[in-house]
């Protein structure tokens, strides 16, 4: 079977106007907890609108759309989110597909083939055409799908994963524990059942459209004993057209009043069910006192007549379960003529595939699925080979067995291609068809065909006994007879206290299963000490995590209460989501940077290198990992103010001091133990002035890193050494230096202020000259350098209107924690340029009267 | 068939909080696995276990928190009090000073949880009466004045363990039955499930959207 043929399959599931537009078989559905296998994933495109179907397959391939059922509906709304990811180890061959729909999320595991590609494309244009349209699709068209009872109830509990610590746990889902407790339960049945035998009377009857005129005491009254249940057939009720169009019959009530009063009135009776399609009609009843014991009653009936559908042909049936047995009854009216037993095997076949008992919670029951299978009804095979008259002669003389070695159904069901794995009992009585009504004579019609035996009783299940099975030719008004069967049936009842307590055996035994089912992983570490971390110096540190359990295991790190992200800022954690198979490991890295932003806060003490992480396991338990580290402290990130007080290298600082610095950074004033300007800066401006003043792309070409951080520890640790570096790595560590001030050297709060004077030279002067003193002298200390290194532009190549945009971009830094409107760039455009024309002021004119006015 | 098909009909959460080393894992392993776990490693984060039991003929989910007792750890297991409906607060008859932070560990519960939540105090390790340093008079004197149910139990010999778990759990039932206890409140840490048959579990749907963020 092609992709293409069960595309087709797939595509009869779902009404015509609903196409299937891509679909992949061998799909599996992953949960934490329990995996679906072979499941069929589809696209249904239905107008505009777009969903996604898991299917489940009785068979594989499907022969039919009644092998599928509908296991998931997804439709792609705007809610809907897909997300693709590899299998690691295999990423060629696998494929993880995680797919979100308003509240419900499940993880799909895919075969990686050509197909897949197509189906992606698939997903990805419903998506795209999805977020196009303005309004919300209403996908009216899949209310008649929507999954109810156990589908449902998964697809809350695995749905939306928290996100959170404080949310219940996912809990094993309820439906899946309560079909392991059925399976444990039945496993276990016979060590809490016994059985007691129940006598079956099942009858069937053609009444080729008659009424019922004569007593039927005959047929369904004549045992010795009262039978425990009645099962009575018949076929034929009425051939009206209106019937058969319609389906309504006032023969039904007749019929069924005509049982009721005919059968042994020794025991009173109750209708377990009555089910009826056109002319067939199956009537179960059982004595009062089993009454009780019986449950889950349901009932079906399938047309395999005109166009394999209508219900001139078919079969009715009903199940039920009598104490702990499961029982089924079905009566059929097979297809009709002599030499179409091959079709007659198609509708046995069919009322078998098709019939459907609905059952609360479970997968829907099939006439397999009973202990005891009772099938009556007029199946219609004939007597082909042998001419009419023998036939006549030999039954007359009561000689079956010649006849019936040419009866089709002996021949058919002996190949197996009928009721296989069925029983029926020695046939001894006449062939019951076709004969004169009101007579016991042969049909004399002109058609002159051999009798047969049309109307027969089967039965499946291992503890059934035939006692008796005969017909009644005394009941003549129809062409058929009538034929009953009596059973002994061992029927299997519940000792409670035995019940009782092996159920709480297993309950517990599942207790102890769906604790071990929680998922189960091992961390290396769950400490990671970084040691000594040093600013914008990059630290990675790797856990493992194995997966010690039995099923996948999906982590995430998530976020605890009340914070908004599950780590701080300069830790990056990858992955920091992602699921691992059984006895798989992966390795999470964990890196540390401090860099401008958040060295200020290590500087002043409002943060620490210190955080720990909550591993979550879905469905499981959570995993704390500590980070820790100790900051080596540097004047990268420490304010001016602070700078301009420290005699010392930074290193040779008490971390308190600094501390206790930084947060008095507003008071701060000059006084003789303050330099005027940061050492740190003067060092770095003085170097450049006295060495690099004519190096060519000047503070255009980057530095190296690693002599950007041998600036740094110099400056930290006061070295008497010549600086190290080239004059390029300098002039980086100068800009990264007045980049990583706590706070900018115009201060957050008059930047607008700067930008709308950015045109008028006399109040951008007006600013500088407000400005804190510190930032003031820094300020115009810069750039009167920057005017120096101009001055040198034949050789170094600076232009006045770059360094300005550079500079405009330090001096008025942008504040980091201040949400900003989204900005346009163009927007963005305007105020960068405004930021250089502000500075640019300062690069060409001359203001030694601001520097000689302190 | 009395028995009837397998249902619970509430889910109800518990935290296990204390000091640690005070035997909070053991209590746990205990009751879900009728075992003493003699080398218990401390818990680093969160451990949960669950176990079905059955209170005035009603089947009832427990699904217990079990959570790290070191100090360093408190600011993060807070986050896990929310929405319990009974706390298991342990100490060890043995370490007064565990029997000292009860009030630090009290102090956070009463915070962090609803008015409802049943606050159980188990002395745990009670097969060392040798070793007592804390004694029964005195801890159920501090149970009463602060209005919590209390026993000495041994998670070692399984003493009180499964009186403990279950005494917590009627008196939440009880709190259902009197309406103390709402259940639509999304933070009650109750899930009732009707029990109509077809749907399997109804947990509020509410409930899943109280989450934190």
């Amino acid at each position: 079977m092609n992709h293409e043929e069960i595309k087709t399959v797939v595509q009869e599931k779902f009404l015509s106007s609903e196409r299937v537009t891509a679909f992949l078989c061998d799909a599996k559905v992953l949960h934490p907890e329990w995996v679906k296998r072979d499941r069929l994933l589809a696209i249904v495109e239905y107008g505009d609108e777009k969903a996604v179907f898991c299917l489940f397959s009785s068979c594989y391939p499907p022969k039919s759309f009644t092998d599928l059922s509908i296991e998931i509906v997804l439709p792609i709304d705007n809610s809907f989110k897909c997300e693709i990811d590899n299998k690691p180890s295999d990423p060629e061959a696998i494929l993880y597909l995680n797919l979100q729909s308003r509240y419900n999320k499940f993880k799909f595991e895919i075969q990686m083939t050509p197909r897949v590609d197509n189906f992606v494309d698939d997903l990805f244009r419903g998506i795209e055409a999805v977020n196009k349209i303005s309004t919300q699709p209403e996908f009216v068209w899949l209310k008649k799908y929507s999954i109810k009872d156990e589908e449902d109830f998964i697809a809350e509990n695995i749905v939306l994963p928290r996100t959170g610590i404080s949310n219940m746990p996912n809990t094993a889902p309820v439906a899946i524990r309560e079909s392991l407790i059925k399976r444990k339960m039945c496993d276990k049945e016979s060590e809490y059942t016994f059985t007691k035998q129940f006598t079956v009377f099942c009858g069937t009857w053609n009444v080729n459209d008659k009424s019922p005129i004569i007593p039927l005491k005959g047929w369904l009254h004549i045992d010795k004993e009262p039978p425990d249940i009645y099962a009575v057939g018949f076929q034929e009720l009425d051939l009206s057209k209106e019937t058969f169009l319609f389906d309504q019959t006032f023969r039904e009530d007749e019929w069924y009043c005509a049982v009721l009063n005919y059968v042994d009135k020794r025991a009173k009776y109750i209708k377990v069910e009555k089910v009826r399609l056109v002319g067939m009609m199956l009537i179960v009843l059982i004595k009062e006192k089993h009454y009780p014991f019986v449950r889950n009653i349901v009932c079906d009936t399938v047309g395999t007549g005109i166009m394999g559908k209508m219900g001139n042909k078919g079969g009715v049936s009903i199940r039920f379960d009598l104490h702990n047995t499961s029982l089924c009854f079905v009566n059929s009216h097979l297809a009709a003529h002599v030499e179409e037993y091959e079709r007659r095997n198609q509708d046995f076949r069919d009322i078998c595939s098709r019939t459907r008992f609905p059952q609360v919670n479970q997968q829907p029951k099939a006439i397999k699925d009973h202990d005891q299978i009772y099938w009556l009804g007029d199946l219609n095979y004939r007597i082909t080979e042998l001419d009419p008259i023998t036939v006549k002669k030999l039954v007359n003389e009561n000689n079956f067995g010649p006849v019936l070695e040419w009866d089709q159904l002996k021949q058919q069901h002996k190949n197996k291609n009928v009721f296989a794995g069925y029983h029926e009992g020695l046939i001894a009585f006449k062939p019951t068809y076709k004969y004169d009504p009101g007579t016991d004579n042969w049909d004399s019609s002109e058609k002159h065909r051999a009798p047969a035996w049309c109307d027969r009783i089967f039965w499946k299940g291992d503890r059934v006994t035939q006692l008796d099975y005969r017909s009644h030719p005394a009941l003549n008004i129809s062409d058929h007879k009538p034929v009953s069967a009596i059973f002994s049936s061992e029927i299997k009842i519940i000792n409670e206290e035995k019940y009782r307590k092996i159920y709480e055996e297993v309950i517990k035994q599942l207790d102890k299963l769906e604790n071990e089912l929680i998922p189960q992983v091992k961390v290396d570490v769950t400490e990671v000490d970084f040691g000594t971390v040093r600013y914008l110096e990059l630290q990675v540190r790797s856990i493992t995590i194995k997966n010690t359990g039995k099923l996948p295991v999906e982590f995430e790190f998530i976020k605890k209460l009340d914070e908004a992200n599950f780590c701080k800022e300069w830790l990056i954690v990858e992955p920091y989501k992602k699921c691992i198979c059984a006895d798989e490991t992966c390795e999470i890295q964990l890196k540390v940077l401090i860099n401008k932003t958040s060295a200020c806060k290590m500087n002043a003490g409002t943060d620490q290198l210190y955080d720990i992480l909550v591993l979550h396991l879905y469905g499981g338990k959570d995993i704390f990992i500590t980070v820790n580290g100790t900051y080596q402290r540097s004047c990268f990130g420490c304010s001016i103010e602070v700078l301009v007080n420290l005699k010392m290298p930074i290193q040779e600082v008490p971390v308190g001091k600094l501390v206790e610095l930084e947060s008095k950074r507003d008071q701060c004033v000059s006084n003789q133990s303050t330099y005027s300007i940061p050492k740190e800066i003067w060092f770095l401006v003085d170097h450049i002035y006295l060495h690099g003043l004519k190096e060519p792309n000047l503070f255009e070409q980057p530095g190296l890193h690693s002599e950007v951080l041998q600036i740094r520890d110099w400056l930290d640790t006061g070295s008497i050494d010549p600086i190290p570096g080239s004059i390029h790595s300098v002039a980086e560590a100068l800009l990264l230096l007045l980049e990583s001030t706590a706070d900018p050297i115009i201060p957050y709060n008059l930047q607008s202020v700067c930008l709308r004077a950015s045109t008028n030279y006399l109040q951008c002067k007006q600013i500088i000259m407000e400005l804190p003193e510190f930032r003031k002298n820094v300020f115009l200390y810069l750039c009167e350098f920057l005017q120096e290194a101009l001055q040198h532009s034949a050789e170094n190549g600076l232009d006045s209107k770059t360094l300005s945009t550079l500079f405009g971009a330090i001096f008025l830094r942008d504040n980091p924690n201040l949400v900003q409107e989204p900005q346009s760039r163009i927007n963005k455009q305007v105020i960068d340029k405004k930021k250089a024309q502000f500075v640019y002021h300062f690069f060409i004119n001359d203001h030694s009267d601001l520097i000689f006015s302190k | 068939m009395t028995s009837g098909p397998y249902n619970y009909s509430y889910i109800f959460k518990y935290i296990i909080i204390g000091d640690m080393g005070v035997g909070k894992s053991c209590l746990l392993h205990q009751f879900t696995e009728k075992k003493f776990m003699a080398d218990c490693p401390h818990t680093i984060g969160v451990e949960f276990g669950t176990r079905i039991i059955e209170v005035a003929g009603q089947k009832i989910k427990l699904q217990i928190w079990d959570t790290a007792g070191q100090e360093r750890f408190r600011a993060v297991t807070r986050s896990y009090y929310r929405g319990a409906a009974g706390a298991l607060m342990v100490y060890d008859i043995t370490r007064r000073s565990t029997y000292n932070h009860l009030s630090s560990w009290l102090t956070d519960t009463r915070n962090l949880t609803n008015p409802s939540t049943v606050i159980f105090l188990i002395g745990n390790k009670s097969d060392l009466d040798g070793q007592r340093d804390v004694t029964y008079e005195e801890a159920k004197q501090f149970a009463d004045e602060n209005g919590l149910m209390f026993v000495e139990a041994s998670a070692k010999t399984g003493q009180n363990v499964e009186e403990a778990f279950l005494e917590t759990a009627k008196k939440i039932y009880q709190s259902i039955q009197d309406g103390r206890l709402d259940l639509n409140a999304a933070e009650s840490g109750v899930q009732h499930k009707p029990a109509s048959p077809g749907r399997p579990l109804a947990a509020p749907p509410a409930s899943r959207d109280n989450c934190a963020c």
